[in-house]
């Protein structure tokens, strides 16, 4: 399993593809760290991340299908996916090696992002409690998508179709929290709280408050795995039913 | 040793492999042999424990295929039709990451690597790119992969594909040394070299076995009939009279004519002795010898005359299957 997991990153990192990725993250990021500082009050006496986190959503929302895109479409592609199949690593092994692989790419790049906060505190002062929780309410974020990104690229076959789709669901979910605000869902409690219990963006911003919640990082550690395990079912399925 | 039974594999409806049951010995060379989308293929996916089958069961060295799967793969090296290499990926490189895959203690990994590009000539390629490989070198790798492991049982499926003549004989050697000590089962549409290479051949064609056998004895028993190639000088239609009138000649059909006066014609025969009455019958009659000789079925008219016998029987047996079916289709 670790070689499957070390040939991963080694993809990643042995091709321009990492380092582009994280420079467009760190752009974006970087973009949201000048607009904030910008736009500060004058009597904030703390400067806080999650604001910025939170701006970055809709555009940082959209690298994760690009990241997970090639996972098991190019296996297919390339027919690798023999491979990997008459090995003696089982489908779960194989998923699980492949999302680890991400899920490190993926600290690379939240790691990468700490500059700004480094050079905010050398400047000035820095709530670091809400810092440390934002980040980890990003990744725990991060993780349910990461492991949809895959699900579709496996579903799919196909990169650029995995990508399309993954970033018409990442941005679903954001939307789930506009529509949880309208009049209409408003009217219907119970449809609200269901909307609000599924909304990840809500469960964020306990995160960005400083607040680590014991129920919402169960959440998102539960929606990843319910989704790798649809993965590993998703390409057996396929297997029995191969034509 | 590899048993399989009663294996079939249906794509939705369409059957693929029905019900084949064959085995694998130790330290055996089997050819499987068949035409394009005779179910080679997927019978060897099946082996390799790519596909599940639909029926039927895989057992590898005493491991059930689908029941112990990862103890019944460590048993195994496959080779697919493509060849499964990354494209980034120097060579040496990825021998190494499939020698982890296939649970290679990390202390071997260096010198099975090494073995295995040694034995098939690609020790000078090691810091090449895959993607920069012509298709004779990737074909390569992709075998050097499958040596990885030490598997006892090596899956090839078509490993002469893309290789040029110099390379298919290094390959053909390279197999009947591994025979020595592997279980090796490999799949061709080229009889000659299945004839160089295996000691038995199991031939299938639209998912059916055809025949299992020797190649010795398929050649044998294929050619019951003798048949004489007769090149004459003289009247054909004289010829051909007095060919028939000769007591032990079956048939007599004349093939072409090669110039003016002279033809070939092609004799079946009861027994090979009759050839001597041929040729005093003919000396007699004033008409001369040019050339004569037995055939002999090679390899490529067996395998043809298998495949067309089983298709006209199977068609026989489907207009019998119609009859029975509808019974008053003779009555109208």
């Amino acid at each position: 399993m670790f070689s499957l997991y070390k040939k991963e990153l080694q993809s990643f990192f042995f091709s321009p593809f990492a380092y582009v990725l994280t420079a467009l993250f760190m752009l974006i990021f970087s973009f949201a760290f000048v607009t904030a500082i910008a736009s500060m009050d004058s009597n904030v006496l703390k400067f806080s991340f999650p604001g910025i986190f939170y701006d970055n959503f809709f555009f940082f929302i959209f690298i994760i299908p690009i990241l997970t895109m090639r996972s098991f479409a190019d296996e297919r592609r390339g027919g690798t996916e023999v491979l990997l199949l008459t090995s003696p690593l089982s489908v779960g092994k194989i998923v699980l090696a492949k999302y680890f692989s991400i899920l490190t790419v993926f600290a690379v790049m939240m790691f990468s992002t700490l500059f700004f906060p480094v050079y905010a505190a050398i400047n000035g002062q820095v709530m670091w409690s809400s810092l440390i929780c934002a980040y980890l309410g990003f990744y725990f974020w991060g993780m349910v998508c990461i492991a949809v990104g895959m699900l579709l690229s496996s579903l799919t076959g196909n990169a650029i179709i995995a990508a399309i789709l993954g970033e018409i669901i990442m941005e679903g979910t954001l939307l789930v929290d506009q529509i949880g605000g309208t009049a209409l869902v408003n009217a219907y409690p119970k449809l609200n709280s269901a909307i609000s219990w599924i909304s990840m963006q809500r469960r964020f911003i306990y995160f960005s408050q400083g607040m680590f919640r014991l129920e919402d990082l169960i959440f998102f550690l539960s929606a990843a795995a319910v989704v790798i395990c649809w993965n590993i079912i998703a390409i057996e399925k396929r297997r029995w039913s191969h034509s | 040793m590899v048993e399989i039974k009663n294996l079939s594999k249906y794509y939705g409806r369409n059957p693929a492999v029905k019900g084949i049951d064959f085995e694998i010995r130790d330290n055996e060379i089997l050819g499987f042999l068949g035409p394009n989308g005779a179910g080679k293929s997927t019978t060897m996916n099946i082996i390799a424990g790519y596909l599940p089958s639909t029926g039927g069961t895989v057992t590898v060295n005493g491991f059930d295929i689908t029941e112990q799967a990862s103890e019944a793969k460590k048993c195994i090296g496959y080779l697919p039709e493509i060849p499964p290499v990354y494209p980034d990926m120097r060579v040496e490189e990825y021998l190494t990451f499939v020698a982890g895959l296939k649970g290679v203690p990390r202390k071997e990994r260096k010198a099975q690597v090494e073995d295995a590009m040694a034995k098939l000539h690609i020790t000078d390629m090691r810091r090449r790119l895959i993607r920069n490989l012509s298709k004779g070198y990737k074909q390569r790798v992709g075998f050097a992969q499958a040596l990885l492991g030490n598997p006892k049982i090596l899956i090839l499926d078509e490993p002469t594909v893309g290789l040029d003549p110099t390379q298919v004989m290094e390959v053909r050697n390279l197999i009947l040394e591994l025979g020595k000590d592997h279980s090796v089962i490999f799949s061709s549409h080229i009889l000659a070299e299945v004839s160089a290479v295996c000691q038995r051949v199991v031939i299938i064609n639209k998912g059916e076995i055809m025949a299992e056998d020797t190649i010795e004895n398929l050649e044998k028993n294929l050619t019951a009939d003798t048949v004489l190639n007769l090149t004459a000088e003289g009247d054909k239609d004289k010829i051909i009279r007095l060919l028939k009138d000769i007591r032990g000649v079956n048939s007599v059909a004349d093939v072409k004519e090669i110039s003016e006066n002279r033809n070939l014609y092609q004799i079946e025969l009861a027994e090979e002795s009759v050839r001597n009455e041929i040729m005093s019958v003919l000396l007699n009659n004033q008409c001369s010898i040019v050339e004569m000789h037995l055939a002999k079925l090679n390899l490529e008219q067996v395998f043809m005359k298998i495949i067309q016998e089983k298709k006209k029987s199977s068609l026989e047996q489907l207009i019998d299957e119609t009859k029975q079916s509808n019974p008053y289709d003779e009555e109208v």
